[in-house]
């Protein structure tokens, strides 16, 4: 007989052990244990059943591989966490005492390891092991800088000692300088949340979440000690990170902080790069030789334009065109190169001196508004190839220049709706020129006016955006997230309608094309009616659907029929046969139409066909899935088709 | 007057033999050496001391006087003759000789001997700020004891281990191996058991200024989940009343059924009482197992191994007739795996889809740890206060606990409360009774 086994003593039992177990073993209090755990990496874990793991009537919650524990023993932090419990020991045993100094210096001591010789902790080692490699450590970035960036703008509390959220503000400077340095953001986007960024250093893609500023509310549900301990360890992380980052391009870590520009808020400004290849001060210097001087030419069309705005801008409405009229007449004044494709830019761009898009506002003198953010903006037009950016002397220091009405000013970022009764009131544009202080809504002329998002949507598609399209109050266009994979098929309002369209879309719309043709003879108050009725259509749609096809099988029938009909009487009379030679577009396009439907019938009797072989279940759960696919094209289709009657509408007027 | 006094409290004398007839043994030790004489002794010259000085060492002069007043009996014979001061006037001004210790500052002495005397300055003096972080510090609230620096070397480049000197016939010191649980991945929170991403990317509904369809989608999407959490609470609402109008509906007619029972007579009371007759020992009794006989034995094990043969024969008829179609089977079962795949392939590709955006995770049904996970704030602008600037944008959501929340969801650390005060001890109040302490 084979030796009973006693309950506990093999399996899940020995595999696994609790929490109260593990602090025991490890002879540490539950916070230290539970700060060791997140520094090296141990997390709870769940055995298949719990009764089989613990012993104990009260039910245990958190369990650890006993391994794991085990191996948490050899960790040198064990010592250093019991050195400390034995401080607090002995200083508990003082106060106990009433010998109030006594505590003080054995608390002194301690936290003054220099002149005890006791040397505090770090965790380099525990960095070194969880990321044995440097890849490995980007890969966990992601969390590492979104916790980082997060804690530089909360307000220090008593949790949050303002020491450590200025390391992290540090940090996160530093890692922003490398960005710029080595152009690798790619991607950002401005959610309700706070912006992403995505970064490629070194072939890993790395996303982040920064918090818009002064907007964090401390609330009481989370749990500050384990969160700070999280910063600790990614503090450390991250300043290896940047170490390693900056070396790899020839910069010295840590680069040279300026403390009193940093109490003047230059943030970016206050950190001076040095190495052998790049010269950080570069940026810091103005360039004179690169100073814009508006071109006579454009100067003039502005001119005139202004004239007309301060005679005629009585009348409020108008001046709103106006001021879209004068960019356009401005574009036109200067526009020497033919747009490259149909659709592309029409504004000048500025020829890439670089491969890659990073170099996208190299050219660029941006002057940032005081109502703009700057933080986001500065970093995002410096990391994609300006190197001069200014800002108002309210949004702190290290600015390119704070002088509004600096000439080399290529292009304004301004997010103030514009308020024309201001224009009114000053004399003419010459006067412009000369006034030290430009008040509200004053207009420089010879440079852009931009909202902030023309400098989003420029850097995520890699191009520069028509900025009349992003002028002061204008009606901007949606915000699309860069970070949604493309679906086959899916409406994507950044293509044009010919890219994504379905085959029988496309057929469709040249079908409808000529239907409105015929109409617009007959009754040119058509397109008008069908918006008012734009719902009704769309319930209707789907029926509508469904009866073309019906049509359609139908006409096909009819139209095969005929053309038997047709070759039988040629049989007859022995001529030779000459189908619908009448309109060869229209029946090419049948033809097509036909092909068409005959691979969908196809199609579908093979999926049909398919569907037998399947299992009940499973047919459920592709009938199911195909639902939903429908659903979602249709309503694509929808989209699209509405973009096609607004486009048709568009080229309609201006024809 | 009455003397209050304890019973516990003693005479306040040293304790003491109450005689001494040896001068040897316990009895003879210092402590139980009887000093009342002399303690009574020493208290007497104390007296005379606050009386005007120590009699014995007085001149004779300060002793006697010459009676001068007359006789001292005559208030005692004539008391009605003379006035009598008042008790408390008696009591006052029985002063005593000593002068009582001033406790005006006086001032330090003028003479010196040269030295100038070093300033007293507490050196060791602790604040209150810091007596109270101290104290923190041994409740085990110390602050990070992280020495965060600034890196000065690479750590991923970080020179590889010296050669061992061949002269140096130590053995070398054996790290500990790291265990492979310890590069297990974290207990995913999500029901597919999948890593959710530290950062889900966000999808154009997220966006400060959104197209509308996406917009509209999410905007759908999170009122009929607010309607539904609505609906449930409503529901949940409505139980609860109708259980304690059930309750207490239940406990009326339990009054009810209480009161007519107080009003019916003895009698019928008898068998609630348990008196009830005619119905004792009725129990049938349970049939004891008996033991088989040979027959019985002999009987089981055969029509078992027919059984057993039975089974081997179907077996052995299925098997033939699966041999000669061993094709289609073969066949079957490469479509059937085939399916399972391409099912398998479809999951994964939609599961990848789905879990790198932001959006409802579907969450397991088992906690980790005591608590359950924090709810996700409601992340969405409503169409009043839609913004198209940037300026206006009014964020939503709240970062620190979106982070919070990741950490947990992703199994970093199990799920806490957050607990605002100490649990305090329960006190019970009790009556002392040390007044029975107290003799008159």
């Amino acid at each position: 007989m084979a030796r009973i086994k006693k309950k506990g003593q093999a399996g899940a039992a020995k595999n696994f052990v609790t929490r109260n177990q593990a602090i025991r073993k490890l002879q540490l209090s539950l916070p230290d244990f539970r700060k060791l755990c997140i520094w090296k990496g141990i997390y709870p874990r769940e055995p298949r059943s719990k009764k089989k793991v613990s012993k104990s009537s009260t039910a245990s919650t958190t369990f650890y591989y006993t391994k794991d524990i085990q191996y948490l023993l050899h960790e040198p932090l064990v010592q250093k966490f019991r050195d400390h419990k034995v401080l607090e020991k002995k200083i508990s045993r003082a106060l106990g005492r009433g010998d109030v100094s006594d505590a003080a210096r054995l608390e002194g001591n301690a936290s003054r390891p220099d002149k005890t010789g006791k040397p505090t902790y770090t965790l380099d080692h525990v960095v070194r092991e969880r990321y044995p490699t440097f890849v490995d450590a980007l890969r966990d970035l992601d969390d590492c800088l979104s916790m980082l960036f997060l804690f530089a703008n909360l307000p220090s509390t008593s949790m949050v000692p303002a020491k450590m959220i200025a390391r992290c503000e540090r940090l996160c400077l530093e890692f922003q300088h490398y960005l710029i340095v080595s152009k690798s953001l790619t991607k950002s986007f401005l959610s309700i949340k706070g912006i992403y960024y995505q970064a490629n250093i070194q072939g890993e893609e790395v996303l982040w979440l920064v918090p818009y500023k002064f907007n964090q509310r401390i609330v009481g549900d989370v749990d500050f000690r384990i969160m700070g301990t999280f910063v600790e360890f990614y503090m450390t992380l991250l300043g290896f990170v940047n170490f390693r980052l900056y070396t790899s391009i020839g910069l010295k870590y840590p680069p040279k902080f300026d403390a009193v520009k940093d109490e003047d808020a230059a943030e970016l400004g206050a950190f001076t790069l040095e190495g052998k290849t790049l010269v950080g001060s570069e940026e810091q210097s103005k360039l004179e030789d690169v100073a814009h001087k508006p071109d006579p030419k454009v100067q003039a069309a502005v001119n005139k334009v202004l004239k007309n705005m301060t005679n005629g801008a009585a009348n409020d409405d108008a001046s709103m065109a106006d001021t879209q009229e004068a960019d356009e007449d401005a574009a036109g004044a200067i526009d020497k190169f033919e747009p490259a494709a149909p659709g592309g830019d029409i504004l000048p761009q500025p020829s890439y001196t670089g491969t890659t898009p990073n170099n996208l506002f190299s050219n660029f003198t941006i002057y940032l508004s005081r109502e703009t953010p700057r933080q986001p903006l500065e970093f995002i037009l410096k990391s994609f190839g300006c190197k001069r950016v200014g800002w108002d002397a309210v949004l702190g220091g290290g600015a390119f220049t704070t002088d509004e009405l600096d000439p080399s000013i290529t292009h304004q970022i301004v997010d103030r709706p514009p308020i024309q009764a201001s224009m009114n009131e000053e004399g003419d544009g010459e006067d412009n020129q000369t006034a030290q202080k430009l008040a509200a809504n004053r207009r420089v002329p010879g440079r852009i006016y931009i909202q902030p998002q023309w400098v989003w949507d420029s850097v995520n598609d890699g191009e520069l955006k028509e900025p009349h399209v992003y002028a002061p109050g204008a009606s901007l266009p949606p915000h699309l997230s860069p970070f949604v994979r493309k679906v086959q098929g899916a409406y994507d309002p950044t293509m044009s309608l010919e890219e994504q369209e379905t085959e029988r879309e496309a057929l469709e719309a040249g079908d409808d094309d000529e239907e409105v043709d015929a109409d617009e003879t007959v009754e040119g108050m058509d397109v008008a009616e069908d918006d008012e009725d734009e719902d009704e259509e769309e319930a209707e749609a789907d029926e509508d659907e469904a009866e073309e096809e019906e049509d359609e099988d139908e006409d096909e029938d009819a139209d095969e029929a005929l053309q038997r009909q047709i070759e039988l009487e040629a049989e007859m009379s022995g001529k030779t046969v000459n189908s619908k030679a009448a309109n060869p577009k229209t029946k090419a396009k049948e033809d097509a139409k036909k092909a068409l439907a005959k691979k969908a019938r196809e199609e579908a009797e093979d999926l049909d066909r398919a569907k037998g072989m399947l299992s009940k279940k499973k047919r459920k759960l592709f009938e199911q899935m195909q639902y939903t696919n429908n659903k979602k094209s249709a309503e694509d289709a929808k989209l699209r088709s509405k973009r096609r009657k607004l486009e048709k509408e568009k080229a309609n007027g201006k024809a | 007057m009455p003397v209050l006094r304890s019973a516990t409290a003693g005479s306040g004398e040293a304790p003491k033999q109450f005689n001494q007839p040896s001068r040897k043994g316990k009895k003879a030790w210092r402590k139980n050496v009887d000093v009342t004489e002399v303690e009574e002794g020493l208290q007497e010259v104390n007296n005379e001391i606050i009386r005007g000085g120590v009699i014995r060492e007085k001149a004779s002069e300060d002793l006697f006087t010459i009676d001068t007043t007359g006789d001292s009996k005559i208030p005692q014979k004539f008391p009605k003759h003379v006035k009598k001061g008042l008790k408390a006037d008696e009591i006052i001004n029985r002063r005593s000789a000593v002068p009582a210790v001033s406790m005006r500052k006086r001032p330090s002495d003028k003479t010196t001997d040269g030295v100038v005397p070093a300033k007293r300055q507490r050196t060791d003096w602790v604040s209150h700020k810091d007596l109270a972080r101290l104290k923190k510090v041994a409740d085990g609230h110390h602050e990070n004891t992280v020495a965060v620096r600034d890196a000065t070397f690479d750590l991923w480049d970080a020179p590889a281990p010296v050669a061992q000197d061949p002269t140096d016939f130590l053995p070398e010191k054996i790290e500990a191996k790291v265990p492979k649980s310890m590069k297990l991945k974290p207990l995913s929170l999500l029901a597919n058991g999948k890593q959710a991403p530290a950062v889900p990317k966000p999808t154009g509904g997220y966006s400060y200024n959104p197209s509308f369809p996406e917009y509209e989608s999410r905007l759908a999407e999170e009122s009929t989940k607010a309607l539904e959490a609505e609906q449930k609470r409503l529901e949940a609402e409505a139980a609860e009343a109708a259980k304690l109008e059930a309750a207490a509906k239940s406990a009326a007619e339990a009054d009810a059924a209480e009161e007519r029972a107080n009003m019916s007579e003895w009698e019928e009371d008898s068998e609630w009482e348990g008196f009830q007759s005619g119905v004792e020992d009725e129990r049938p009794s349970a049939k004891q197992p008996k033991r088989k006989t040979q027959a019985q034995r002999n009987r089981i094990k055969r029509r078992k191994e027919e059984e057993q043969l039975a089974q081997h024969k179907a077996n052995m008829k299925a098997r033939r007739a699966q041999e000669q179609r061993i094709k289609e089977i073969a066949a079957e079962v490469a479509e059937k795996e085939k399916e399972k795949a391409l099912e398998l392939a479809k999951a994964a590709e939609q599961d990848s889809d789905a879990d790198s955006e932001i959006g409802e995770e579907k969450l397991r049904r088992r906690q980790l740890g005591k608590y359950k996970l924090p709810e996700k704030d409601l992340e969405l602008v409503l169409p009043d206060e839609l913004q198209e600037s940037l300026r206006l944008l009014k964020p939503e959501g709240n970062l620190l606990k979106d982070r919070y929340r990741s950490l947990l969801l992703r199994g970093k650390v199990e799920s806490r409360r957050h607990i605002p005060f100490k649990k305090q001890a329960k006190t019970k109040v009790t009556e002392k009774w040390t007044h029975k302490d107290f003799v008159l």
